[in-house]
């Protein structure tokens, strides 16, 4: 298990390459001078020794060629001493043919080189043969050409002369040696020796000569006469040449050394060195390119490593490598860096760890063992561990096996990743998505997404889900919502043309009514693009059947409202108008009774009871107006919007009102222009709002100094469609509080009153689309202002404004 | 009938009433004076006026009530009739609790009116006699010494003579002289008409 652990901090991975050598080139060139400097000494070793075998060959070929020299000349003097003293015995007649024929045959046997001796007269004619048996010459043959030519020289000069050679019968070079005999002063003749010269060569020097030199023999004219092989030596660097002086000719001798070994022998070695020389070259730059190689490989190794522990320490994710025992081998710096702990505190630890903390141990643990056991899952192992530091944090685990370089798996590799801010994210997009759904599911209104061009339904609310049914994902929302779906027609445009720079695009903003349920929904449907590029319909459905119903609710409300309002004026009126009635009245019944006092008394003068009469007759007619306003008042039917001039309502609302301002001695002051429009309205309605501001007014004023008590009733056109009436008074003004709640049903602010009145005229202002506000004036007092549509400017006919 | 000295005035702000009611009292021979606002009255008024009110209870500025009251502050007592209209009834109840003389709602007969109207210058001329009466008693008080008064509170109070001689620290004698100076200067024979005097006045 140890030499596993010992392959595995073997591991390229993990090993750092050698560190950079600093360039020296000149370092290479070392080997390169060494087998260079190695060559030239080689060579030179090589030629000395040459020239000094040289040397030594020389010197013995010329010792050779001394002993040549010597013995051939030995060997032709033995022969000219032989032939002399043949010479002398025939000068004095001491030798016959017999002696001769003993003497001589021995002789010649004794010298293979000359082949025979034999005597001639002086005119060259052959008379003793010797050996007789040879063939060679015969006994009385005539010598002729350069043979008797030579034996004449000889007769003449009386010396012993060599002959030119000359081939004989059996066409080998030979030549005479003349040895001319004379008794007294007259030549007797001559005895020659035919002498061989391939025998001489032969026979003179030995066998262990002549092998080793090629030797040529030439005439005094330096022509080749023999040689003793047919090979002609190349190479004449080991040659000598012997001159034998012969009397009356010359032999040379050319002596040529075989050399041992061939021609090429003594280039061997040269090329023996040069040879090694390449090959150690040659290896050289091998090695030289192999180290090159191994260099460039660390340098690729270094920057892999290096590029690798940068990409290690810049990784976020953790690394670790543990052996198959579990022991740690490697961690990188983002591993340590989550952990806390550095790497000589893991490197060769087994678990548990540093790491877990204490509670998970029994969960890390089973995790390890299925890990070391290879069961790691796919998407690893989400696992808490704890830093240094004791601070917890959660990371993801995935181990992948490592293999070594020869495919053996020696450890696991795990990365981690800290998961702490990915789940925190997952957990808070989860819980936004919650949200999401428990806010959709929990509005309302149907809420639902579909394809544009399938129609499928990609999203559906609680909501949704409730009105149009369950299990409607994926379906299609043509059929799904056919009960409630706006008609194509009603569509702002077809969504299937809508190009995507149209997007987001209102499709349909309008009410619905649910065929089968009959419920009424507000449907607002737009195409936007989904999330996924494609563009949807996404339709808003809420259900207003109460709100509808409580509008009709209301507005039934309201008109009864109006109504009761009506009767409820009208009461408040009674008694105002009674007041009012009774004023007339009782100035009637007070005129008539005082005539009739008068009259029954008998003391009364005509004019008087006439005026009284009269001034009767006329409160008569006030009390006549004072019921038919209220006539006019009671007046039932439908509100009627006819054009009416504004000072004709302010007019009749000013009389009922004077009442009221009388008793609050209140001054009521118009203040408008002359040529305003006539305004399209309900006359009684407004009248009442005027009256019922009007009164409000006074009330206001009842607690303020009488020189005060100014009611303002204004009015201008605004914008050409509307005019504004505004009624100003001087009074303790409205808490800004109450400014809303006055116009709440049933709100007051006074004692008595049911708080009807603000309410209802708001409704009525309403229903002549207008507004009715109030605005605290900043010099104390209050305006309530409202609108009321005019007939518009240029036109005479009253209806066309009527809306 | 009325004295020669009882007027009638009208405070009503409606020129009708008010002219319809002269020419009414009038043809009655009373004599009327009208003032259009509550204002001008109390301006117009004195003390020794003597007939009787006819107020219209609804008024600009000063109504009836009002003056009313403004009247009681000032010590008069001229009766007053409340003339109202419909639905005033309530407001009438409450100043007649107050002690208002009359109230008539409109519209009423003439002889409504004038019955009223009699009945409040009968009252008056009681009210006046009263006055004159408390006048003069008054005037006797103001004739009693010091000492006479501080008796006469006593024997108005019930105490005996005993007591009062105790309490003011004299003798009996002196007692019963200042108590016969008393009844000599207020003009009575009897202790309850001595008691009777002295309620009057208080």
């Amino acid at each position: 298990m140890a030499g596993t652990a010992g392959t595995a901090k073997n591991q390229p991975m993990f090993i750092r390459p050698p560190t950079s050598f600093p360039g020296k080139p000149w370092l290479w060139l070392a080997p390169y001078i060494a087998i260079g400097i190695f060559a030239v000494a080689m060579f030179a070793v090589t030629a000395m020794l040459q020239w000094r075998e040289l040397d030594t060959a020389r010197s013995a070929l010329e010792a050779d060629m001394h002993w040549a020299e010597r013995t051939i000349e030995n060997r032709l003097h033995q022969h000219q001493d032989f032939l002399g003293e043949l010479g002398r015995e025939q000068e004095f007649r001491q030798l016959d043919y017999e002696g001769f024929q003993v003497k001589t045959a021995r002789y010649v046997r004794d010298n293979p080189d000359l082949q025979a001796i034999i005597w001639v007269n002086t005119e060259g004619k052959v008379e003793w043969v010797a050996p007789n048996e040879g063939t060679d010459t015969f006994v009385g043959e005539q010598l002729e050409g350069i043979r008797l030519h030579a034996l004449q020289e000889a007769l003449r000069i009386r010396r012993e002369l060599y002959s030119p050679d000359y081939p004989d019968v059996a066409q080998k070079r030979v030549h005479d040696l003349i040895q001319p005999v004379q008794r007294a002063s007259s030549d007797l003749g001559a005895f020659i020796a035919m002498q061989s010269l391939e025998m001489l060569l032969r026979t003179s020097l030995p066998t262990s000569f002549t092998t080793r030199y090629n030797l040529t023999l030439v005439d005094a004219g330096n022509r080749e006469l023999l040689s003793n092989t047919s090979v002609k030596p190349t190479e004449r660097e080991l040659s000598g040449t012997i001159s034998l002086d012969l009397p009356n000719n010359r032999l040379g001798l050319n002596i040529v050394a075989y050399r041992s070994g061939g021609p090429w022998f003594q280039y061997l070695p040269a090329l023996m060195i040069g040879l090694l020389t390449l090959i150690a070259t040659a290896t050289l730059v091998q090695l030289r390119r192999h180290a090159q190689h191994r260099a460039d490989a660390e340098e690729e190794l270094r920057a892999a490593y290096a590029f690798r522990q940068a990409m290690s320490n810049s990784l976020i994710t953790g690394m670790r490598a543990i052996d198959l025992e579990g022991r740690i081998t490697f961690v990188n710096a983002a591993f340590c860096r989550m952990t806390g702990f550095n790497e000589r505190e893991l490197i060769g630890l087994k678990p548990p760890y540093p790491y877990w903390p204490p509670e998970e141990f029994e969960q890390l643990q089973h995790n390890i063992d299925t890990a070391l056991a290879g069961q790691a899952p796919a998407s690893g192992y989400e696992m808490r561990i704890m830093r240094k530091n004791g601070e917890r944090f959660d990371v993801r685990l995935y181990f992948s096996p490592l293999i070594d370089t020869a495919g053996r798996q020696i450890g696991w590799m795990a990365s981690m990743n800290d998961i702490t801010e990915p789940k925190r994210a997952r957990v808070e997009l989860e819980r936004a998505h919650e949200r999401f759904v428990t806010v959709i599911d929990g509005l309302d209104s149907a809420v639902h997404v579909a394809d544009v061009d399938s129609g499928e339904i990609l999203f559906a609310n609680r909501a949704f889900q409730n009105i149009f049914g369950y299990n409607t994902l994926g379906r299609d929302s043509a059929l799904v919502t056919a009960a409630c779906r706006p008609a194509p027609e009603a569509l702002e445009a077809d969504p299937l043309v809508l190009s995507a720079e149209q997007l987001p695009y209102e499709l349909f903003d309008g009410e619905i009514q649910h065929a089968l349920s009959g419920r009424w929904y507000h449907v607002h449907e737009r195409v936007i693009r989904w999330v996924d590029g494609r563009a949807v319909r996404v339709q808003v459905a809420a259900d207003i059947t109460e709100h509808k119903h409580i509008e009709e609710v209301n507005l039934q409300q309201q008109k009864r409202l109006e109504q009761t309002s009506r009767l409820i004026t009208m009461g408040e009126m009674a008694s105002s108008l009674a007041h009012e009635l009774n004023q007339p009245l009782s100035a009637i019944a007070n005129y008539c009774a005082g005539c009739i006092k008068r009259m029954q008394a008998g003391n009364y003068r005509f004019e008087d009871l006439l005026s009284a009469m009269q001034k009767a007759a006329d409160q008569a007619e006030r009390a006549g107006k004072i019921i038919r306003r209220m006539r006019d008042m009671v007046k039932k039917g439908d509100p009627k919007r006819l054009p009416i001039a504004l000072d004709e309502i302010i007019d009749e609302a000013r009389a009922f009102a004077d009442i009221e301002a009388q008793r609050n001695s209140t001054q009521i002051q118009v203040d408008m222009a002359d040529d305003l429009p006539r305004i399209v309205v309900d006359r009684i309605m407004i009248e009442q709002v005027l009256l019922n501001l009007v009164k409000n007014a006074i009330e206001a004023m009842s607690d303020v100094p009488v020189e005060r008590r100014r009611l303002t009733i204004s009015a201008h056109e605004v914008d050409g469609r509307m005019l504004e009436i505004a009624v100003t008074d001087q009074g303790h003004g409205i808490d800004e509080a109450d400014a809303e709640r006055i116009f709440a049903p049933f709100y007051t602010t006074k004692a008595e009153g049911m708080g009807i009145g603000l309410a209802i005229c708001r409704s009525m202002i309403e229903f002549h689309q207008g507004r009715l506000w109030l605005e605290n004036r900043r010099e104390g007092g209050t305006v309530f202002r409202f609108t009321v549509p005019c007939e518009a400017t240029g036109e005479a006919d009253g209806e066309s404004s009527d809306e | 009938m009325s004295e020669p000295s009882q007027t009638i005035y009208v405070v009503d702000d409606d020129e009708a009433m008010r002219d319809s009611l002269t020419w009414l009292l009038e043809g009655e021979g009373y004599r009327v004076v009208c003032f259009d606002s509550a204002e001008h009255f109390l301006l117009a008024r004195r003390d020794e006026m003597r007939g009787c009110l006819v107020l219209d209870v609804r008024m600009p500025e000063m109504s009836g009530l009002e003056l009313h009251e403004k009247l009681d502050s000032l010590g008069s007592q001229m009766p007053i009739i409340f003339v109202t209209g419909h639905g005033d009834v309530p407001m009438a109840v409450s100043a007649l609790q107050r002690g208002a003389c009359d109230f008539i709602e409109k519209p009423f007969s003439d002889e409504d009116l004038l019955s009223r109207i009699r009945r409040a210058l009968e009252l008056d001329c009681e009210l006046a006699t009263q006055r004159e009466r408390s006048h003069a008693l008054s005037h006797r008080i103001e004739q009693l010494t010091q000492r006479e008064r501080e008796v006469m509170q006593l024997v108005v109070a019930g105490k005996l003579n005993k007591q009062i001689a105790d309490e003011l620290a004299i003798s009996m004698k002196t007692v019963e002289a200042h108590r016969a100076r008393v009844m000599e200067k207020m003009g009575v024979r009897t202790l309850a008409e001595l008691v009777k005097a002295v309620m009057s006045l208080s």
